[in-house]
């Protein structure tokens, strides 16, 4: 049975509307979405409700995290302090917005979402601010996977969509104690497991304007990356009404992270 | 000159070992320098000998280089130096007797000096931390997964993970393997090959059970103190 994950909708109605048009299309009835429904975009509370109305099976990412806790989570992820302050402005934006009902509902959200052997989670197991980008080192990312007890973990917070196998892998040991030296070592024999990286549907950073979910068959393991056209310049003017910064609106019109010349080239968290 | 680290761990208030061990390192040739890998204080006896010891060592002793433990974490936890966190771990695997135990054991006068102290060093391409990478309570056998070993040794990017928190006496080498990988994304598949690089995950030891590291030739001695036998047989005497 096919099953689509989606994740990072950024509060943005438009995009969300219509991957979910997308995957009704198809038939597909069992949606899990990766968190991070709110920051940056213009409808927090729209964007909300509509998860909410759907009823689709939902865990927290770090901007609902950060709604609830009053950026609590550590955010050094920010390429500048520029980035940083918009980042926090778009924050208290939001958290002006949003209803003290979809707050709760942020707030009630587990940090993960399990079944059977499938993993769903917003970062990595460890944290929803944890990046699993696509070239991490392998056999960290297989920790994240085997340490978690998953066969395939679904996560999203790169905005970068992508599947990843790890297989073939071994590890040669030597143990020498107080007691022994063991010698010749043993070799352990590593599982296969995969990464999969929803994307983002409200805020993509893959080169791309177009909104990005995965679907997944739980019969044969498959899994495809699927693009959604939508229209971009719809939010980005909502985006400048709402009086955000206009370079979350330049970021979703080029489908990259906005590059500028950091005043701080040395740049540190704040916390 | 050999170059040679002593290091050493869960103390927990034992004046006495302490005295041990520096007459130990009194008689052995080339330790050029003491790390105390945290575990300092704890619920069994006053602590407060030992740790006017360590910062105000005594004329030939060598002076240590202190990090802070599962222990002192629970001690400044409990005494308000971590936010609102408590002394949780503590309290769920021993109650609340261990708890009281613990503060009763260490004058308040210590506890500026305590929270001062360290997550860890790295040292050369060394990681000499208490637990791991990962937290001070992280317990690293030589039965932990090499998995996790290896994400250990990787978040610090270091050739050599010094580890006390399992009180166990041991090194481990990752000595080989690899892992293949395949990405595929919008612009289509690549593949990745990566080998295991060489490293080691060493477990020091607590109390009296201390390690030596020879950092030129790269060789641990694991060592019990006022234990001439094994001292001699490992050419230390």
């Amino acid at each position: 049975m096919n099953h689509a994950i989606i994740s990072c909708l950024h509060a943005n109605l438009p995009a969300v509307e219509a991957v979910l048009n997308d995957i009704d299309r198809q038939g597909i009835h069992t949606i899990t979405c990766l968190g991070d429904l709110v920051g940056y975009g213009p409808q927090p509370n729209e964007v909300v409700e509509l998860i909410r109305k759907r009823g689709i099976a939902t865990c927290q990412g770090c901007w609902d995290e950060d709604i609830i806790d009053g950026l609590n989570a550590c955010e050094c992820s920010y390429p500048s302090q520029l980035a940083e302050r918009r980042g926090h402005l778009a924050h208290q934006w939001t958290d002006d917005q949003l209803t003290g009902e979809n707050k709760s509902f942020l707030a009630s959200l587990p940090t993960s979402l399990r079944r059977d052997r499938l993993l769903f989670v917003h970062g990595s197991p460890n944290s929803q601010h944890e990046y699993l980008l696509p070239d991490m080192d392998a056999f960290a990312a297989l920790e994240r996977v085997e340490t978690a007890g998953a066969d395939i973990l679904f996560c999203g917070h790169t905005h970068q969509p992508y599947v990843r196998e790890l297989r073939d892998g071994s590890i040669h040991v030597r143990l020498q104690n107080a007691d022994h030296d063991c010698g010749q070592g043993e070799e352990l024999t590593l599982p296969m497991r995969k990464i999969v990286n929803a994307g983002s549907v409200g805020e993509p950073r893959h080169g791309s304007t177009n909104a990005t979910y995965v679907i997944h068959n739980d019969a044969t393991d498959e899994v495809e990356i699927k693009e959604v056209a939508y229209d971009v310049a719809r939010t980005c003017h909502a985006i400048v009404e709402a009086g955000l910064p206009k370079v979350f609106a330049w970021r979703l019109s080029h489908g990259f992270e906005f590059a500028e010349q950091a005043e701080d080239s040395s740049h540190v968290c704040e916390r | 000159m050999i170059e040679r680290w002593a290091l050493v761990s869960g103390l927990r208030g034992n004046l006495e070992t302490y005295d041990l061990i520096q007459r130990d390192l009194k008689k052995t040739r080339g330790v050029t320098a003491l790390f105390v890998l945290g575990d300092l204080v704890g619920p069994e006896c006053n602590c407060d000998a030992l740790l006017d010891r360590l910062k105000n060592p005594h004329r030939g002793d060598l002076k240590p280089d202190c990090i802070y433990g599962w222990w002192e974490e629970q001690l400044l936890a409990e005494r308000g130096f971590r936010g609102e966190r408590k002394a949780d771990g503590l309290r769920l695997s021993q109650g609340e007797d261990a708890v009281t135990a613990l503060l009763n054991m260490v004058n308040p006068s210590h506890l500026n000096w305590l929270a001062s102290l360290q997550f860890g060093f790295i040292e050369l391409d060394c990681a000499l931390i208490h637990g791991s990478s990962s937290d001070v309570g992280d317990n690293l056998t030589s039965e932990t997964s090499p998995l996790i070993l290896l994400d250990r040794l990787t978040r610090l990017n270091v050739n050599r993970l010094f580890t006390a928190r399992s009180t166990k006496q041991f090194h481990l080498e990752l000595t080989g393997g690899g892992i293949n990988s395949q990405v595929k994304d919008l612009n289509g598949k690549r593949e990745q090959q990566q080998e295991v690089p060489k490293r080691s995950v060493i477990g020091i030891g607590a109390g009296v059970n201390y390690t030596l590291y020879d950092v030129g030739s790269d060789k641990t001695h694991f060592l019990t103190a006022g234990s001439q036998t094994k001292t001699k047989g490992m050419g230390f005497a």
